[in-house]
């Protein structure tokens, strides 16, 4: 053993490539499975299966990552809020979007699977998320116009 | 009146024993980062306190520098031991913390984590301590190099290395952990466990360097 070829942080590069291109993958067959289990049981099971598909997308979200974090110089003291509120950007511009598209699909099958719409269905809560998904903007300046407003105080 | 010989010898004996001290500090230091949690060492821990006196013991020399400063004269003896005996137990002590250390006892320590990770996972533990910590010991003799190369020779040395380590952990180091911190957010996000502080660390990881000048730039 020539331990003369060995360093900690090659060490470590092959334990993250290790974890994120093989086992990580592997993972995302079992939460697919358990994904599986708990639709079949009833229960909530969009972590599985959505963690089943963050699990196939360590690299790509690392590189989104590494993305955010470089948006200013390496010694620039605001990197870390420009990471944190590009991240947030993303959530809210990107992920978002599509998920609101989720929820409009997922509405438009329990609408017609259940042919009702009222209030409590599932159907009108589906509809009602899409929209404030795509309101995420919108609803944080209407907040920020109420702040504004109060700032003088109660009279 | 002229310093005897054998004090010279003894001197120059501690002084080429300062590696393999080092090396020992440097095995210390990876049992310490098990014991300590692996992922989070403590500031002031048995960790830090074992890689500081490796430093130390790799930057002897320069240290000394100090001494003059003050006006305390410290002639260093050159030309290595001339008593023989001493010079024996000089190479003896260098061969047995090479060969029989280094070379056997620190990849059976190792192994021992490897072991443990398993135990630990099955005890209810987390693995990542025992492995980083094999990982460490595995690596110890390519960290006394790194050391050595940071080593300026002037009496600032053992800042100069420190600083130089916590430039390497910052840019080498922290960027792999943030994906690994990205893994623990995605297993948790899975398992219904709270991820939104690894997404967070993930980030922060990646931006050590920034965060230290946020610090700098808040006093």
């Amino acid at each position: 053993m020539n331990l003369g070829n060995m360093s900690f942080d090659q060490g470590v590069l092959n334990l993250a490539n290790w974890m994120g291109n093989v086992i990580m993958p592997s993972l995302a067959g079992l939460f697919i499975i358990l994904a599986v289990i708990e639709f079949s049981k009833g229960r909530e099971f969009s972590h599985s299966m959505y963690g089943a598909m963050a699990c196939l997308l360590v690299s790509g979200l690392t590189r989104a990552f590494e993305t955010f974090a470089g948006q200013r110089a390496w010694n620039d003291p605001d990197l870390y809020w420009i990471a944190l509120t590009t991240l947030i950007n993303w959530v809210g511009n990107v992920i978002l979007p599509v998920y609101a598209a989720v929820q409009v699909a997922a509405g438009a099958l329990r609408t017609g699977m259940f042919s009702s719409m009222h209030p409590g269905s599932g159907g009108l809560r589906h509809f009602a998320t899409a929209a404030l998904c795509l309101l995420v903007s919108g609803l944080l300046r209407l907040a920020e116009v109420f702040v504004a407003q109060g700032t003088a105080g109660v009279t | 009146m002229p310093i005897p010989q054998l004090l010279n010898d003894i001197i120059s004996l501690l002084l080429l024993l300062a590696p393999s001290a080092a090396l020992l500090s440097l095995m210390l230091a990876g049992i310490a980062l098990w014991s300590e949690a692996g992922a989070s060492f403590a500031i002031g821990g048995s960790f830090t306190k074992w890689m500081f006196w490796a430093v130390v013991f790799l930057t002897l020399e320069p240290l000394l520098g100090w001494f003059p400063s003050f006006g305390v004269g410290v002639p260093l003896p050159g030309g290595g031991i001339s008593t023989g005996w001493l010079e024996s137990v000089q190479s003896d002590v260098a061969v047995f913390v090479t060969n029989f250390i280094v070379g056997r006892l620190v990849p059976t320590c190792a192994a021992y984590f490897v072991l443990r990770a398993i135990l630990a996972t099955a005890s209810g533990g987390h693995p990542l301590p025992s492995i980083l910590a094999a990982m460490f010991l595995l690596g110890s003799e390519t960290t006394y190099n790194l050391i050595r190369s940071y080593n300026t020779g002037t009496p600032y040395a053992p800042a100069d290395v420190l600083d130089s380590l916590w430039n390497h952990l910052v840019g080498t180091i922290m960027p792999v952990a943030a994906v690994l911190a990205l893994v623990a957010a995605i297993l948790n996000f899975s398992v219904r466990k709270p991820f939104m502080k690894h997404v967070a660390v993930s980030l922060a990881l990646l931006s050590v360097s920034a965060i230290w000048n946020l610090v700098l730039a808040m006093m």
